[in-house]
Formats: C-alpha cells, sequence, structure tokens
C-alpha cells in the first residue's frame, strides 16, 4: 500500500469507536472539491452504481501517476469520508500501486465495526470501481502505445 | 396534514422545536449515513441505529424484547413516551425503527415530517451534544407482529391467491437489467428481477423533494389511480432488505389509512435467492 493510504488506514484501525466517527467526519469535510474542469462530466459514466448515495469518480493519468477526483454529497458524510481516504492515500500512486491495495480495506481501517455489513459492502463497491477505472485507464495506454 | 387518514402521527418541526422538552417526548434519530448523527442533531435527540441497535448481528432478524427493552430505557424512552422519529434520506431510515418499534408494541410513534434535510434547511438548531436522560423501566407490551411483517412462504401464498404487491425499489432493479449490467454486484441476489404480479412504485414518488409527504391527492393518485390499490386491499410492500418498503408501508398504513398492509423485510436479497420460487422480469 503506498505510504499515505498507510498512514491513514493505521490511524483509523488504532482509534476506539467514538474517535474513529470523528476521524471519518474529518476526512468528509476534506474531500477536496471536484476542479471546475470535471464537474461538466458528471454522468452515468462515472457514477458509482454500487453506492445508494450519488458518488462520481474521476481518473488523470499523468505517465504512469494517477491522480484522483471525486464527488459526494456532504449527506452521505460516511462515503465522502471513505473516498476521501481514497483520494488522499492514493493520489499520485501508480497503477500497480491501486490495483494492489486490498480488498478488505474498510475491515483494515476497522470501519466495519461501526458501519455492519450491509453499509459496507456499498462501500467496496467504490473501491471495485476505482479499480476497474484503473485497469481500464491501463488497457487504454497500452493499446494506444501499440498502435504507435 | 389534517387530510391524511392518522394526521397525528406525522408531526411538523414547528412542533419538535416547541415539544422538545417536553419529558413525555422523545425524539429519535435513525438515519442510513451512521456519522450524521455526530456531526449535528436536533437538540435533545437521542440516536437509534438501524442496524447496530435493532437488528440482530447474528440471526437475520430483529433484537428480542429484552434488548428492545434496553434500548428504549437507556434512551429515556418509557412505555407512554412519545416517540418522534426523523432522519436522512426523506426519512427511510425513521419510517424503518418507526416500523421496528411497532413490532414490538410501542404505541405512540410518530414522523417529523420532512426529516433531517428540512430541519437543516430551514436552518432550524443543531446540537452536537449527546444527551443523556434518567434512566427508564421499559417494559414490552407484546403486539401482534404477524399485522405488520410478513415471511417468504406467506408471501408465496399471497402471490398465489392474487393479492396485491408493491415493489418500492428502482424501476432497474424491478425490470431485473441491473444485475445483468457488468460491475454491478449491488444486490446480493443470484436472480434479478421482481416477485411476479409486483406493481413498480418507487418509493420515492411518495416524497416531495423537501423530503415532506406528498398530499393525500398525489398519493392516491399514484396509489390507486396509477397502480390500482383500495383500502381494502391486503397489500405487501418490499425493496432489497426491508428498509424503503418500512416507508411505503407508512404511507399506506398512516397516511392513506389502509389497514392491512405488510412489509416483507427478507425482501429481494431473500426472494432473489430463494430455491424454488418464481420471479418475473422486465416491465409488467
Amino acid at each position: 500500500m503506498p505510504p499515505a493510504l498507510d498512514e491513514l488506514v493505521e490511524e483509523l484501525r488504532e482509534a476506539d469507536r467514538q474517535e474513529r466517527i470523528e476521524l471519518l467526519i474529518d476526512l468528509a469535510n476534506d474531500l477536496p472539491p471536484l476542479p471546475d474542469r470535471l464537474s461538466q462530466y458528471k454522468d452515468e459514466a462515472h457514477r458509482v452504481p454500487e453506492c445508494q448515495s450519488p458518488v462520481f469518480l474521476f481518473l488523470e493519468r499523468q505517465g504512469p501517476h494517477i491522480h484522483l477526483f471525486a464527488d459526494v454529497p456532504p449527506e452521505a458524510p460516511t462515503v465522502r469520508g471513505f473516498v476521501c481516504l481514497l483520494v488522499r492515500g492514493l493520489d499520485g500512486a501508480t497503477v500497480e500501486d491501486v490495483l494492489s491495495v486490498p480488498n478488505d480495506l474498510i475491515q483494515r481501517t476497522g470501519m466495519a465495526e461501526i458501519l455492519g455489513m450491509q453499509r459496507t459492502s456499498g462501500l467496496s463497491g467504490v473501491l471495485q470501481r476505482l479499480k476497474a477505472m484503473v485497469a481500464r485507464t491501463e488497457a487504454a495506454s497500452t493499446e494506444q502505445s501499440q498502435q504507435k | 396534514m389534517a387530510d391524511y387518514a392518522h394526521p397525528e402521527v406525522l408531526v411538523s418541526a414547528d412542533w419538535v422545536e416547541q415539544q422538545r422538552d417536553n419529558p413525555k417526548v422523545r425524539i429519535v434519530e435513525s438515519d442510513e449515513d451512521v456519522l450524521l448523527y455526530d456531526m449535528g442533531h436536533v437538540p435533545g435527540a437521542v440516536k437509534i441505529d438501524w442496524q447496530g441497535d435493532l437488528q440482530d448481528q447474528l440471526i437475520r432478524d430483529y433484537i428480542d424484547a429484552e434488548k428492545f427493552a434496553d434500548i428504549c430505557s437507556r434512551s429515556g424512552i418509557a412505555n407512554d413516551t412519545t416517540v418522534v422519529f426523523y432522519g436522512d434520506k426523506s426519512n427511510w431510515w425513521a419510517c424503518y425503527a418507526f416500523w421496528a418499534f411497532k413490532l414490538f408494541g410501542h404505541d405512540d410513534c410518530r414522523i417529523m415530517n420532512g426529516g433531517r434535510k428540512l430541519w437543516i434547511d430551514q436552518k432550524r438548531p443543531l446540537s452536537k451534544d449527546t444527551p443523556s436522560y434518567p434512566r427508564t423501566n421499559y417494559t414490552v407490551k407484546g403486539s401482534d407482529p404477524s399485522k405488520i411483517r410478513i415471511f417468504r412462504d406467506e408471501v408465496l401464498a399471497h402471490l398465489k391467491a392474487g393479492k396485491k404487491l408493491i415493489d418500492v425499489r428502482s424501476p432497474g432493479e424491478y425490470t431485473g437489467e441491473l444485475l445483468h449490467m457488468p460491475d454491478y454486484p449491488q444486490e446480493g441476489s443470484l436472480r434479478a428481477g421482481h416477485i411476479p404480479g409486483a406493481k413498480s412504485v418507487p418509493w420515492s414518488r411518495a416524497v416531495n423533494e423537501d423530503g415532506t409527504f406528498k398530499s393525500v391527492d398525489e398519493l392516491k393518485g399514484i396509489f390507486e389511480q396509477e397502480t390500482g390499490l383500495n383500502s381494502s386491499d391486503e397489500v405487501v410492500a418490499y425493496c432489497r432488505i426491508g428498509e424503503r418498503s418500512s416507508l411505503t408501508w407508512f404511507v399506506l398504513t398512516y397516511l392513506l389509512g389502509y389497514p392491512r398492509v405488510r412489509n416483507y423485510d427478507g425482501s429481494w436479497t431473500e426472494w432473489g435467492n430463494l430455491v424454488g420460487v418464481p420471479i418475473a422480469r422486465g416491465s409488467e
């Protein structure tokens, strides 16, 4: 796991229940706003369908590095908090870094304890979707370089 | 709210502000998102989590009477307390908690119209203090849960008898297209579609943009003119796990006054996985 993500996961894991809630609220408040150039693309193609809340994810590549952007309504702070964890923990990471993020990330943070199984499955969907998007950009860039 | 069949169960945000220091009234926040209460709630409100508090973590069922009594006692809810529920997402989980309280036979339950969103939109006060109330000695009186809850075998009998079913999920979940698209593992069911004969009325059609419930005339237009229900029908509502359908159960029972409505809380996560039961796809 990239060190930034590792650090955030560790901080959550070591917290008690109430501290974990407060850390997640802080993360939810810290999600950077979507840059103007992306907000016009808030459409179904960028929406995470596994999540009940309207979550939009965007990727930009700079060479091997991935930059993440997201939009989640403030009414869904749990999802915002988790998405902010991914954005902060994975920004600038490589494709391999993102694909190797463990699928039980939520369990590792201890969040599953406060969230319960049903809520956790929605968040797992965000991570799965992110990985699928990253894998797709990788496939597209390989195709492009083969065509050259 | 006067035109509703049981207008007393729906209270306004003004009423809540006036009554919030009344020891006979307890305000309960019940949200889908578990962080919201800690970010600020109606002053004096206690939190009851639909999942962590009301559902048994091992059996797929509600907690037992003893645990329910303990939750009420610790929240300062006595048997004669007026319990007012409100929450996020147009009161889905507030209705779910309301329904669960009715399963245990609590008499006086109400919903704050507009829920958390309207309270905040109207810039009413929010508090981050967790209140504590003198412990009560709640005793579960019990009721007849079969009046408002239905299990899968009875649902099968209900459908064979041609009685009314309402599917309150999104149209894509109803027609079954969602599970067939790639990367859509959301349902946790092996089969997509709906219970044969069920009519599609997404839960959200019963609420306005601001989170309040639609008027009696609008609700009758949706459930009676469009869907063909009437108050003498036996109706079963379901969704994915029974949370959204508790809102529709609330609307039919209290706002339109249908006396025989039950919530199938096994819902699609159960039905879509059952061996030997029929399902239907497409729009009926």
